[in-house]
């Protein structure tokens, strides 16, 4: 019997508990949803995005509609992604709109959701997890 | 010897005993000793004596016997449910217990009738209003407008929805509660006073920015044609508002489809196409919307779609997009309504696919005619105005008495003695057309039974 299928954790990036990433590019922080978060997902069919230069917060302990960026249809399930930092959003992935799979085949890459413009990153980053951490928090979930 | 306590509670005496006994109770009404004794039963319940299954049925037969069916007593009597005549097949087709009896599609393997009967529903309703994708029904008319407005909300990012002020008092009603909840404005547009129709100029004022959507009826409420649809469509558009369009389906056997003079959704009554007027329902909401995938994405309800096996050989149907249901994305979905009237939507397609095209337009021709002839019959009555309005109608128009002194009230009860159904008063609803009725005309109506409305008529008015 196999074990457990190992998650890939970038290095790089910053995690939510909820699954996100983060990843700080210059002004701009990228984000999407993880590995782990896309095979639970399954096959995802389409993304609904919110708008270009809509502000969003950081995801919290209370998850609000202020906070979502996106909203992932796989085949049964319907899930928010949540904003890792505060900001306004300058840019979402309209590849996804065609390959909505991307997120499945390649989470970290060509599967990016959207660009924040982060209103308080360096203070707000202190919220999240780095990928040991995350890691561990994966090991927890079993 | 066991006795039964009751023919339908089959416990016998001994066991009902033994299990009092098993729960250290003395006797049944000893489980009742919480209740306080005011306001405890005392004594049997005052009703009359039991019937036998024989004694039931000649007693409710009885009570049955007093209503009187459409075919003992014309009706003219329309307004939001009308009376057609239902061909014998189709009550015999839903009736099959595969129809009848069967439970919500979700599992489509065990589900491929009732799926395909509700493509075949959906596709007929495409091509009648003339729009891409048609949902599996909404409720009724009233829900399916409702739906209508919120779905322009949502893909406008807009509030404000502007209908005509001659439109149904029930389905403003039922439309002002279903939105309010989004926290939408439903402005009434004023009418061309000589033709009823919707006043292009009001409309004008009343479109703006904030504008989500604008809707007519066509045929209207009061039986009227919105000759101008185009141009309010238009209108609609510029102002980058959605174009909403109500339909009586019959009347599509001879009007153009809306989705032809600019509809982006269509809502509707379906109850003519073959379902029962059963004392006002249950009823079949029309809703069908153009096929962008972002206006599908926001549609409610339930949509039956076709698609192939994985080896590509077989044909087979499931619920499609039920990713905007409330069963799946909760307080996300589309619609509040994860329901729909499977039976009557089946009735509609078996209604529609046994007619075709040629003979949904000889019914619709057959409406339409019968409603001329009374028009041109009863308006030549003195004291009557018929119709109120100066505007081609289909299958329903409106009567004033104009004589003075008869109330619509006393020109129904005086037509009930004579055997006939009246029209709808509309005093209540729009008590600005004074002694105002609203007459329907179908395919049920003989030449007899017009013929017959317009003596009691005169009669009554002209005090003959």
């Amino acid at each position: 019997m196999g074990g457990r299928i190992q998650r890939a954790v970038p290095r790089e990036l910053y995690y939510t508990r909820d699954h996100e990433w983060a990843r700080v590019e210059g002004e701009l922080v990228r984000v999407g949803v993880t590995d782990y978060a896309q095979s639970k997902l399954g096959d995802v069919v389409y993304v609904e995005f919110s708008g270009v230069g809509q502000a969003v917060k950081q995801i919290g302990e209370r998850k609000e509609r202020e906070m979502e960026v996106a909203v992932l249809e796989s085949i049964k399930a319907v899930s928010a992604v949540y904003a890792p930092v505060s900001g306004t959003i300058a840019e979402v992935n309209r590849e996804l709109s065609e390959r909505p799979e991307l997120i499945n085949t390649s989470p970290y890459e060509k599967g990016w959701i959207c660009l924040i413009r982060p209103t308080n990153l360096a203070a707000e980053l202190n919220n999240l997890m780095n990928a040991d951490q995350y890691e561990d928090y994966l090991k927890g979930l079993g | 010897m066991q006795t039964m306590s009751h023919h339908y509670i089959p416990n016998f005496r001994e066991i009902r005993e033994e299990m009092l006994a098993e729960i250290g109770v003395g006797s049944v009404d000893d489980l009742f000793s919480d209740i306080p004794p005011g306001v405890r039963l005392k004594g049997p319940l005052n009703l009359p004596p039991k019937m036998s299954e024989q004694e039931v049925r000649k007693h409710v037969g009885g009570l049955l016997s007093k209503n009187v069916p459409v075919n003992r007593m014309p009706t003219f009597l329309g307004g939001g449910i009308w009376p057609h005549h239902i061909p014998a097949h189709v009550r015999a087709i839903v009736s099959r217990a595969e129809f009848l009896t069967s439970y919500t599609p979700y599992q489509a393997e065990v589900s491929q009738g009732v799926l395909q009967a509700l493509f075949e529903y959906q596709s007929m309703i495409c091509e009648l209003v003339g729009l891409d994708v048609a949902n599996a029904s909404m409720y009724d008319w009233p829900t399916a407008l409702g739906e209508a407005a919120l779905m322009c909300a949502r893909l406008t990012g807009r509030r404000r929805f502007l209908v005509p002020d001659l439109m149904s008092r029930d389905r403003l009603s039922v439309l002002r509660n279903y939105s309010s909840g989004a926290g939408m404005e439903i402005v009434e547009v004023g009418h061309d006073a000589g033709t009823g129709q919707l006043d292009l100029e009001s409309l004008s004022r009343e479109l703006n920015d904030r504008t989500a959507g604008v809707y007519i009826e066509n045929p209207a409420y009061l039986g009227f044609l919105e000759t101008r649809a185009q141009e309010i469509g238009e209108m609609a558009h510029r102002a980058g508002a959605m174009f909403v369009v109500g339909v009586d389906p019959i009347s599509l056997g001879l009007l153009k489809p809306p989705g032809e003079y600019g509809a982006d959704i269509v809502v509707g009554e379906g109850q003519p196409l073959g379902n029962p007027m059963s004392f006002g329902g249950p009823t079949l909401g029309i809703f069908a919307c153009r096929g962008d995938e972002r206006v599908i994405r926001s549609m409610p309800g339930r949509i039956s779609g076709m698609t192939k096996t994985v080896d590509g050989k077989t044909r087979g149907f499931v619920m499609a997009l039920q990713t905007r249901e409330q069963h799946i994305r909760r307080e996300r979905a589309t619609s509040n309504i994860c329901s729909n009237e499977t039976l009557c939507a089946i009735a509609a397609a078996v209604y529609l696919a046994s007619l075709g095209p040629e003979g949904l337009r000889e019914v619709a021709e057959i409406c339409a005619s019968n409603a001329r002839y009374l028009m041109k019959r009863l308006g030549g009555i003195s004291g009557v105005r018929v119709p109120i309005f100066n505007s081609p109608h289909f299958n329903e128009f409106t009567l004033r008495l104009e004589g003075g002194g008869i109330s619509v009230e006393v020109l129904n009860s005086e037509l009930l003695k004579a055997g006939i159904h009246g029209g709808k008063p509309l005093k209540r609803e729009f008590p600005g057309l004074g002694e105002a009725s609203l007459l329907c005309t179908t395919e049920i109506h003989a030449k007899e039974d017009l013929d017959g409305l317009v003596e009691a008529v005169s009669r009554v008015t002209e005090g003959g």
